[in-house]
């Protein structure tokens, strides 16, 4: 114990060195720039070290649930079916997209760019559980891993007897997900994918434009809903780690993706159980503020570009002007202060006919404008404005390249390309999210796995693959 | 449970808005659950699963966070919300720092109406649903922190706490010498993470308007894609009349920040007790955490300079994989690898067999990667819709789970609540809250756990409602020091 009496730097207040100092005399966004110092995530740890996690898993929403945990530093071993594969790996846009190199699981035409950033930093291996050798395989990575993630249908791990009853005698500190559509119930064995978790849950439901204005239920670009809830997958998965920490035990957690979509329509459920009032759509506005939507412009910010993307759909902006001096400043640049006056309080402006009229108006302004002058006049004024953005222009914008949230690399398997995930989940000063390598082929780590930790020798480990077993 | 056909009279908006009996129906029982799982030969797996996983014995069980205390100080947007609502039902302790007239959320209700609002049963105070359905197990307090005693309050809290989940304008906190670059100074074991919609750096960064307004959702949303790549084209829908770019109807950024906040967070303090012994500052926004899980899009960019376009509720990447039109709304049908694509064809060919014959025998769609073409898909939703147009959505989906294809129907809220296998588990349950009475409430997605599930406790908390436990039991600020503070505008 220290000498009370004794005055030690490190207990004063203040900074004790000189680059403290400086550090806290620095503007913020320097000091922000300085901690973050993104671009030299690798000289940091990763959060998860030393936790080993088996992916049994498909297409996005579980291979995500473990992709997080790769980001963060965890050792991930990533099984397929030999040959078979994860089913993503065909997944393309209409067919036009593919990564090489070629490989015996994709001779023609290589690796569909589907796969993408859903299962990075992990070892690729490949089994056959339905053969007998597989589950002492299996089980003996169960010995020595974390947890493992699945996505079968419910029952199949069980009647292959490597569900969380059988693993738990063999590893009581073991945690098991399973992630799916439904979940024990009624329809326990319905499949489930992103598109069923949007239009099943609800989400579909108030997505896109009413029918009213011609609209139907619009689907989320993008497998957002897969992501999306393979991320609240880990949040559990990190929860019941922290908690073995003090018991020592293992878990089972059993995730629906259909629910996790329900979880994120907002005042829709109360609304409905309290009044028995279903949310409806409500388009490109926002049905709790006005204004805060997004309108289209007369004018292309690109006429003469060949891109029917450019060309025509370089048009929308993104207006918000909701606080009563935001709006009257609003009405002064679009010279309809008679809207101002005709609605002065909030509670006026957000009710539906006013959001017709309001947004109309602000569209006939915008009518001879592009959208970047939208959003410049209006910014100029001070008030909040942005045009809606593409791929491109993401993809150029300083912004995300300063912050290193979109990027190249040179991936050991594919070479130059283009990182738009892992480092945009989040900043951490510490122990920063990092991505060594995307996708590998179809059990390009068998030997590492079988031979190096697991102890087979080569000639095992061929034999098998002779064997079609891995 | 047939119920009986009441006589309800309408003479005004006000008959309309009544509670509704939850659910409407009775969920089906344990035993006919039970022949679902015997049907597939997984009796024994369905009673392990119903006995150790079951929803309702949430409350018998541990909970996984104990012990971990969160501050979480944001205004406006849903992302700290939603980050925190996460820790709360894993056992967080979280407390909700709002200044003295609150967060500007509990005033918001759709079109503004008030009728919506809910009113705190002893105050009569009203508040929101969107802030009450995210104010699940949070404590609220209240603290001016422009005024150097909130600010001292403030730091007394902060070294208490294992997280702060802060979600002001970039360098507010800072600016007040409360930020992180401060408060990881008296307590260096802190986990600070700054949530906001572009950043609290950079050249695009969070800004405010002239007279204050914050940036909310969805300009995360339209920073980097999701937009431009959402909705009907323009040669499917009219422009104006469907086909436009297209927003999510909730504030999808936002809450995709604030599950990864919880993620980083939770990672950052398994690092602290594992190793470090210390904490760290994080940042998430709602426009990369989006751009995250946008699939490949700005990748695809990078490879040949591709601009993805808009193409409704058909996905470009798998086929079947849509949601079509069907006699009394939607159907979602899926199924892209052999095995499930040639079982959704012998469901249609049933009773439509020239579906047979013009997809399944077409050539060109025998090869999985090559029925994503354009003119594939066209060829297969035309044909799937063609079956789809007489029947309505129960029809559909009974017969195509015979042939265990994913399918489902596309439901609205009312659905949702009463779909069998939603209450059953439940997905949405209720709750009789003290304060604002019976409520539906979207149940937490990490509830079915064996050892730790999620829990809702309770549901929102009127404002400062709080203040005398958790100053008193944190700070040993009384109740007459509180009544003083008050009236100097601190608390």
């Amino acid at each position: 114990m220290a000498d009370p009496r004794e005055v030690r730097l490190e207990d004063l207040p203040g900074p004790k060195s000189r680059e403290e100092l400086e550090d806290m005399k620095a503007p913020y966004e320097e000091y922000c720039r300085k901690i973050f110092d993104v671009g030299n995530e690798f000289i940091k740890p990763g959060a998860l070290e030393g936790i080993r996690w088996l992916s049994c898993t498909m297409y996005i929403f579980t291979p995500h649930a473990v992709a997080n945990l790769g980001e963060l530093g965890a050792e991930i071993i990533k099984i397929e079916f030999p040959r078979v594969a994860d089913p993503m790996r065909h997944t393309s846009p209409f067919n036009e997209c593919y990564y090489y190199p070629l490989h015996d699981t994709r001779p023609k035409s290589g690796t569909g760019i589907g796969v993408l950033n859903a299962n990075v930093n992990e070892y690729y291996i490949s089994l056959d559980y339905h053969r007998k050798e597989a589950q002492e395989v299996l089980h003996k990575l169960v010995k020595m891993s974390d947890g493992l993630t699945e996505c079968y249908r419910p029952g199949t791990f069980d009647r292959w007897k490597q569900s969380y009853r059988y693993l738990q005698e063999i590893n009581p500190r073991f945690i098991y997900v399973w992630g799916g559509g439904f979940g024990y119930g009624p329809k326990a064995f319905g499949g489930s994918y992103d598109i069923l978790g949007q239009s099943h849950a609800g989400l579909a439901s108030i997505t896109g434009f009413h029918e009213d204005f011609g609209g139907h239920p619009t689907k989320h670009s993008n497998w957002c809903i897969d992501w999306y809830s393979g991320t609240q997958i880990t949040v559990a998965i990190l929860a019941a780690l922290y908690w073995r920490r003090k018991t020592g035990l293992g878990t089972m957690i059993e995730f629906s993706q259909v629910q996790a979509a329900t979880r994120c329509i907002g005042y829709g459920v109360p609304l409905y159980g309290r009044f028995g009032v279903v949310r409806q759509r409500w388009g490109n506005w926002d049905t709790q503020l006005c204004v805060h939507g997004i309108i289209i412009c007369g004018k292309s910010d690109y006429p003469d570009e060949k891109n029917p993307q450019l060309r025509n759909e370089a048009r929308y902006v993104m207006v918000s002007a909701f606080n009563d001096p935001d709006f009257k400043e609003l009405c002064t640049v679009i010279k309809r202060m008679d809207l101002y006056e005709k609605y002065k309080t909030h509670k006026e402006r957000v009710r539906a006919e006013a959001q017709v009229e309001i947004y109309q108006e602000i569209e006939k302004w915008a009518a001879d404008k592009s959208r970047s002058e939208v959003a410049r006049i209006l910014t100029e004024a001070g008030v909040l404005a942005m045009p809606v953005k593409n791929d491109k222009e993401v993809y150029e914008s300083e912004h995300f390249r300063q912050r290193g949230t979109v990027r190249w690399m040179d991936d050991p398997m594919l070479g130059d390309v283009v990182v738009q995930s892992t480092y945009s989940a989040g900043l951490l000063s510490e122990t920063p999210r990092r991505k060594f390598w995307d996708f590998r082929p179809v059990g390009a780590d068998n030997v590492k796995i079988y031979h190096e930790l697991l102890g087979y020798p080569v000639s095992t480990v061929q034999e098998w693959y002779d064997k079609g077993i891995i | 449970m047939p119920r009986e056909p009441q006589e309800i009279e309408i003479k005004s908006r006000a008959d309309t808005l009544k509670q509704r009996p939850w659910p409407a129906t009775p969920p089906p029982s344990r035993e006919e659950v039970a022949k679902v799982y015997a049907k597939r030969k997984a009796e024994d797996f369905g009673a392990w699963c119903e006995e150790n996983l079951w929803f309702q014995k949430a409350f018998e069980k541990p909970e996984a966070l104990q012990g971990v205390r969160v501050l979480e100080v944001g205004l406006w947007r849903l992302g700290h919300k939603f980050c925190t609502s996460l820790l709360a039902e894993l056992g967080a302790e979280v407390i909700k720092v709002e200044p003295p007239e609150g967060d500007p959320m509990r005033k918001l209700t759709p079109f503004g109406r008030e009728e919506y609002m809910l009113k705190d049963k002893k105050t009569g105070e009203p508040c929101g649903l969107e802030f009450i359905h995210e104010m699940r197990n949070k404590y609220s307090i209240t603290l001016n922190l422009d005024t150097p005693e909130g600010q001292k309050l403030y730091k007394g809290l902060a070294n208490r706490a294992d997280i702060i989940v802060e979600e002001y304008p970039p360098g507010y906190m800072d600016e007040r010498g409360i930020g992180y670059r401060q408060l990881s100074k008296i307590n260096p074991r802190l986990i600070y993470c700054w949530i906001g919609e572009l950043g609290q750096w950079g050249p695009e960064k969070d800004r405010l308007s002239k007279h204050g307004q914050w940036m909310l959702d969805p300009f995360g949303q339209v920073a980097c894609s999701f937009v431009h790549n959402t909705g009907y084209p323009d040669d499917f829908l009219p422009r104006g009349s469907g086909g436009d770019t297209t927003r999510s109807g909730v504030w999808l950024a936002d809450y995709v920040a604030g599950e990864q906040a919880a993620v980083n967070i939770l990672a950052a303090l398994y690092y602290r007790e594992e190793k470090s012994r210390r904490g760290q500052f994080i940042e998430v926004t709602a426009a990369e955490a989006l751009m995250d899980i946008l699939d490949f899009d700005i990748a695809w960019y990078g490879f040949n300079e591709s601009i993805k376009a808009r193409t409704g509720s058909w996905d470009p990447n798998l086929n079947q994989y849509a949601w079509n039109p069907c006699k009394d709304g939607y159907m979602m049908i899926g199924g892209q690898t052999d095995r499930l694509w040639y079982r959704i064809g012998m469901c249609i060919e049933r009773d439509l067999p020239q579906f047979g014959r013009l997809i399944h025998e077409d050539p060109f769609l025998k090869e999985v990667a090559a029925r994503n073409a354009l003119q594939a898909l066209t060829k297969t939703y035309t044909l799937t819709a063609m079956w789809l147009r007489d029947i309505n959505r129960v029809e559909a989906e009974e017969k195509l789970l015979q042939y265990e294809i994913a399918a489902g129907p596309l439901l609205y809220i009312d659905e949702v609540c009463e779909f069998p296998h939603f209450k059953y588990r439940p997905w949405v349950y209720t709750i009789e809250d003290e304060h604002y009475g019976l409520l539906l409430y979207s149940a937490p997605p990490q509830a079915f756990q064996m050892r730790t599930p999620a829990r809702v406790k309770w549901l929102g908390r009127p404002l400062g409602h709080d203040n005398g436990e958790i100053y008193q039991k944190y700070l040993g600020v009384g109740q007459r020091m509180q009544e003083v503070l008050k009236e100097k505008g601190v608390l």
